[in-house]
């Protein structure tokens, strides 16, 4: 039997009947009276000069109250593009009008004059000398270049030698490398450890790919969404539909240029987030912008439309990776030379490139990264963001590798995986983490060690790692005089955190689960929180609810110590009351008695407190086998098998932990075989649902879930962030079963069906 | 834009209204009733949250102009529970968790009830191709093919 009672138990979450039954309010959902409607216009060119924005139509057209350009912006910050758009959908200006139709008709109307100027939207023409260019001086070295100018400059620094020989042989040596200037650089990201020219110049086997990962969108269900309401005193309410309704209310008076607390940012329920939830997106500026010049509230909505045009995707990436291992199975090198599709602004996620270490012992490995603008909207956070597409170049060379030494591609990665204390390459050390439990769990669910395939059917298997994020956050817990207990506290759920929350008080304080109930504050009442994303929730409110339980807990005893005239180390909190350890004499107070007479104390009523910022998280991993069968006519793949697993630490919600991996997967799995947001010198050219597929439940069948323990030493009761891991393997685990199923690498994704029929006739199959 | 008379029974409400013809249903339901438990997630009918169910069928009311619907019976997922009762529907999502972020649900509870009414006796593969119409980002859809299933079997068991 468990020695917990809540936590740890499969219960149903705290919001289960608003979401059933329509009652949970969204952002869109948000309806002050007199609300306008307001509408973003857009560009219809993916790189251009604006010679003229006329908007006197549009003005015409009754019911418009509103139309906001860059000149309305008093801070100056750039929220609307001016003289030059970079994206087909770059916001140049805004509508707020009485009906969200009459909105739409005066964006249409609204006047745009544009000047074409030429478009890349390939990463690997972007950096090119003939590329368009977007941003002024963002010009950078490749990985040998940059070594030889480091090494010209230490030399150059040493006034006291004459280096003046060695430096032009250098000089000369740069010419050797005349593509390797980048330009349209965004940002860069190197690491190393080791030596890998050795490492390779030691390998038995070498293996070098490039692999290509599609910008795909976390398709949140529900669109980006914010209500703006400015009151004649300058007080800004915002109802947003976001991750962290804090980044938001610092985002809005950065951009706006108003104090800190001249804004109080509602958190909304949220229909999906994914990591493009986060602080100041797209409609937040212009909702308040438009209600400041307005005096009225309004909403500003995106279609599922504009978010495939100026959403902010996950990047994709042009991966070029080298492997070298030994015939005995030992990897002793890989280097990576990464190219991110940032957009028209920096960021990316090119850090994560980092992640094609791995789990394993590779004692030389060379990273170098950089982030490219084309002419498409920014990128954000999509789940474990940067690390399903390093994720997917690591493990499918691991599997060509396994292939051309010949051993089982899970002995393959047991015997490489790092164990407790190992150096992590360019890291510190390797906590206990259980790497090889979560693999062999999965092999032994999945029946990898005997398993069979017909003809066309494959299997393959993947792993990867991510470790959740950790900020801060406070919680308050108050117990009432009917010994039931409400939770406060400013973290915004993301499914299912603020039942764990929940359990964790529950558990605690000894009352049932159902006893438990938890509110969540604005920012103007609600102490501080990190955003919910990162996997950061359960690690930190759940550190966080542990504090102000124990805070509680200690307050209950103080009473119960005063009302029973016993001393506190005599008195434990079980079931709901304090009860007199000593058993001659059987006395208890319930929480309910002791919460009523709190309120005729000195001390008062019983409050817990719990602030928490940071404590050293552990990484996790996630262990996923697929068995497929590849229709070679159509170039179909079906799944037939999809399993899962996962360290999670500590289950502290069963049933939530599997929706978590179950969820995860199939997004790893869309990514891998379905989904690649498409352009052109137009822009973005599958925008919808149509084009853009996503999966359904017709699309593969179910996931099975495997639960695997290894507590993290700060995680409350052991328990480690879920929600990222699972998506991270996907990627290589289904590019591996179909390479097993066709016999061939497609290191491109997604893996559509013409891209197999196409690889099956370059391989001499008749289709 | 000139108004026309439409007459909706709503959850067994009668409402008679003067819309635009350019109004979708889904716009009537939620802006101009405030019933706003009907989501929007794609106004192009390909995600299915909008689903309500009109004169006994699942449709997607993005796709339906409010005008076209005058005179007929509509479903919406506030009308689905009686007498303070959750639909089995309803209750099979809670217990096996068949939803996480919820924009989704509204959409698939509609949708499943819909076709559990029509034939409780689908398979499991049935449900899943039957399903096909909604989108949901968040479960990968194993613990919603739960939902479904145990709730045609409460329907069949108690009917």
């Amino acid at each position: 039997m468990s020695e917990h009672s809540v936590v740890g138990q499969k219960v149903t979450r705290v919001d289960a009947v608003e979401k059933v039954t329509g009652a949970a309010q969204y952002g869109a959902d948000v309806h002050p009276a007199g609300m306008l409607y307001g509408k973003i216009v857009r560009s219809k060119q993916a790189h251009a000069n604006i010679l003229s924005i006329d908007t006197s139509e549009a003005e015409k057209l009754p019911g418009v109250r509103a139309i906001i350009t860059q000149d309305d912006v008093p801070s100056g910050r750039r929220v609307f593009a001016t003289d030059k758009v970079l994206y087909l959908g770059e916001p140049l200006a805004a509508v707020a009008a009485t009906d969200p139709d009459i909105a739409e008709e005066a964006a249409e109307l609204i006047k745009i004059e544009y000047e074409v100027l030429p478009v890349v939207q390939d990463v690997t023409e972007a950096i090119k000398p003939s590329a368009p260019r977007f941003h002024g001086d963002d010009t950078k070295d490749g990985p040998n270049r940059r070594e030889i100018s480091t090494q010209i400059r230490k030399l150059s620094r040493d006034k006291e030698n004459d280096h003046s020989d060695e430096i032009s042989k250098l000089e000369a040596e740069l010419e050797n490398y005349p593509d390797e200037v980048y330009y349209n650089i965004s940002a860069e990201s190197h690491s190393d450890a080791g030596d890998v020219e050795k490492g390779f110049a030691e390998s038995d086997v070498v293996v070098e790919d490039t692999y290509i990962i599609p910008r795909v969108h976390q398709t949140y269900m529900e669109p980006h969404v914010s209500v703006a309401s400015a009151d004649s005193s300058g007080k800004i309410t915002v109802w947003a539909s976001t991750q962290g309704p804090f980044a938001i209310r610092s985002g809005i008076a950065g951009t706006l240029g108003i104090p800190l607390t001249q804004i109080n940012v509602i958190g909304t329920t949220m229909g999906g987030g994914f990591g493009g939830r986060f602080g100041v997106i797209i409609t937040h500026i212009p909702a308040v912008l438009l209600s400041q010049k307005t005096g009225r509230p309004v909403r500003v909505q995106m279609t599922r439309e504009e978010e495939f045009t100026d959403g902010r995707p996950a990047p994709g990436c042009v991966i070029k990776l080298k492997t070298g291992a030994t015939n005995d199975g030992r990897i002793l090198a890989r280097e990576a030379l990464a190219f991110w599709d940032s957009g028209s602004v920096s960021g990316a996620s090119i850090g994560s490139t980092i992640r094609v270490r791995g789990v394993y012992k590779i004692p030389n490995l060379k990273v170098d990264a950089y982030g490219v603008h084309t002419n498409k909207s920014g990128t954000a956070a999509y789940r474990a963001p940067g690390a399903p597409q390093a994720i997917f170049a690591g493990e499918s060379q691991l599997d060509e590798i396994a292939e051309r030494i010949g051993m089982d591609p899970v002995k393959f990665r047991l015997i490489n995986m790092r164990e407790e204390g190992d150096p992590v390459p360019a890291g510190s050390n390797e906590p206990k983490v259980g790497y090889k439990e979560t693999l062999e769990a999965v092999a032994d669910a999945a029946g990898w060690w005997d398993r069979e395939a017909d003809e066309n059917q494959g299997w393959g298997v993947a792993v990867g790692d991510w470790t959740n994020g950790c900020g801060p956050g406070g919680v308050y817990v108050s117990v009432h005089e009917d010994g039931s207990a409400r939770i406060f506290h400013g973290s915004m759920d993301i499914t299912g955190t603020d039942t764990a929350i929940s359990q964790i008080i529950a558990e605690i304080l000894t009352v049932p689960y159902e006893s438990v109930t938890i509110r969540r504050g604005d920012t103007d009442s609600a102490p501080y929180s990190t955003g919910s994303g990162g996997s950061v929730v359960t690690f930190t409110m759940g550190n966080t609810a542990k504090l102000a339980a124990e805070d509680a807990h200690r307050r209950i005893l103080e009473l119960a110590s005063e009302r029973l005239n016993t001393n506190m180390d005599d008195l434990e909190l079980k079931d709901g009351a304090v009860h007199v350890v000593s058993a001659e004499q059987p006395k208890s107070i319930s929480l309910g008695e002791l919460a009523a007479y709190s309120l005729s104390t000195t001390g008062g009523p019983i409050v817990g407190k719990g602030s928490f910022a940071r404590q050293a998280s552990t990484p996790a991993l996630a262990a996923q086998i697929a068995k497929v069968e590849v229709d070679p006519g159509t170039g179909r793949t079906r799944v037939l098998k999809l399993v899962a697993s996962q360290d999670v630490g500590f289950a502290i919600n069963p049933m939530a932990v599997e929706g978590q991996i179950e969820g995860g997967t199939v997004q790893g799995y869309a990514w891998a075989m379905m989904e690649e947001m498409q352009y052109d010198e137009n822009g973005n050219v599958n925008p919808g649902f149509v084009d853009y597929r996503v999966p359904t439940s017709a699309d593969l069948p179910t996931v099975e879930s495997v639960i695997v323990e290894v507590p993290a030493p700060n995680g409350p009761y052991g328990a480690k962030g879920v929600g990222e891991p699972p998506i991270t393997p996907t990627l290589a685990t289904m590019a591996n079963a179909v390479k097993d199923a066709i016999g061939i690498r497609i290191t491109e994704l997604p893996i559509k069906p013409e891209k197999v029929v196409d690889a099956l006739k370059g391989n001499g199959h008749s289709a | 834009m000139a108004k026309l008379p439409v007459s909706l029974t709503i959850n067994g409400d009668e409402h008679d209204l003067l819309i635009e013809p350019r109004k979708t249903l889904l716009a009537v339901l939620r802006d101009t009733i405030g019933l706003t438990g009907t989501k929007e997630g794609c106004s192009t009918g390909d995600c299915g949250a909008c689903t309500v169910i009109v004169d006994g069928k699942a449709v997607t009311s993005c796709m339906v102009l409010g005008v076209t619907a005058s005179g007929k019976e509509i479903t919406t997922i506030e009308g689905l529970a009686s007498d303070g009762e959750l639909h089995p529907v309803q209750q099979a999502f809670i217990e096996t968790g068949g939803y996480q972020c919820g924009f989704c649900t509204p959409g698939f509870i509609m949708a499943s009830k819909a076709l559990i009414d029509e034939n409780p006796d689908r398979t499991e593969e049935e449900f899943r191709y039957a399903l096909g119409g909604n989108i949901c980002r968040c479960t990968g859809y194993t613990k919603i093919l739960e939902a479904i299933l145990q709730a045609a079997e409460e329907v069949r068991s108690t009917s």
